[in-house]
């Protein structure tokens, strides 16, 4: 369900996509949120998730918090990663799965794809793959996977519904959710929903 | 919205001050916005 009138849904994404472009090209530039590995460290990432990843990876992180506290997935397991970015919580799952596992990120900004697809090929991590998609029409077979992961990105998704619907439709039965999001303690004015701005900062 | 997709056992972990120190910190404050994890799953 998207609320037609707080915001055109096709300048919404396009803004988010421009904005992370930028974050996925110049990461050291200036946002309203932090970037890279000391973001990571202020949302909660220890030194032990962040080990051994690739730089590329790490410096576009742009994560709301840390998906990661309730565990990594296990070995073996086959993970999606919704909105995928740079590809570093990927990468950390792709770490914990193994070579028996499988990570398919996914996210719409072709500059993120880039920099996730070179960060994983720079490492020989090949159990991970980045597809093109958006979070309300996953491109992964329905039941597919044990864990769906996402951090900060279905706060900037029009359409949460049809989200959720697609993760519950490509999780099996028994499968989890782990995700990071912002979530706000006070209700925003309408005025508020419609200013393109502050969905993207 | 989470729990009407389907998904059951809905667990929020602690929050943390994801915005403290960058320019959006202004506007994070103006709504109490912070980052959470949150875990959920599918019934078997």
């Amino acid at each position: 369900m998207v609320d037609q009138q707080a915001v055109d849904v096709g300048v919404l994404r396009r803004e988010v996509q421009h904005h992370y472009a930028e974050v996925a090209t110049t990461p050291e530039a200036d946002f309203h949120f932090h970037t890279g590995r000391s973001a990571a460290k202020q949302v909660g990432y220890d030194d032990g998730l962040l080990e051994g990843l690739p730089e590329g990876a790490v410096e576009s992180f742009a994560g709301v918090a840390n998906p990661f506290h309730f565990g990594v997935p296990d070995a073996g397991e086959k993970v999606v990663d919704i909105g995928s970015g740079a590809g570093m919580d990927s990468m950390i799952a792709a770490r914990a799965v193994g070579d028996a596992g499988e990570v398919v990120g996914i996210d719409m900004t072709p500059e993120m794809l880039d920099r996730a697809r070179d960060a994983a090929a720079e490492r020989g991590i090949t159990n991970v793959e980045f597809r093109h998609g958006l979070a309300e029409s996953l491109p992964v077979p329905d039941g597919w996977a044990d864990l769906v992961i996402s951090n900060g990105v279905l706060n900037l998704v029009p359409d949460k519904v049809s989200a959720y619907r697609e993760i519950v439709r490509v999780l099996r039965p028994g499968g989890r959710i782990q995700i990071a999001d912002i979530c706000v303690d006070k209700p925003v004015p309408e005025g508020a929903k419609r200013d393109i701005d502050l969905w993207t900062g | 919205m989470i729990e009407g997709a389907g998904l059951v056992g809905v667990e929020f972990g602690p929050n943390v001050d994801t915005y403290a120190g960058a320019s959006g910190e202004g506007n994070a404050r103006k709504f109490g916005t912070f980052g959470y994890p949150f875990r959920a799953r599918k019934p078997a």
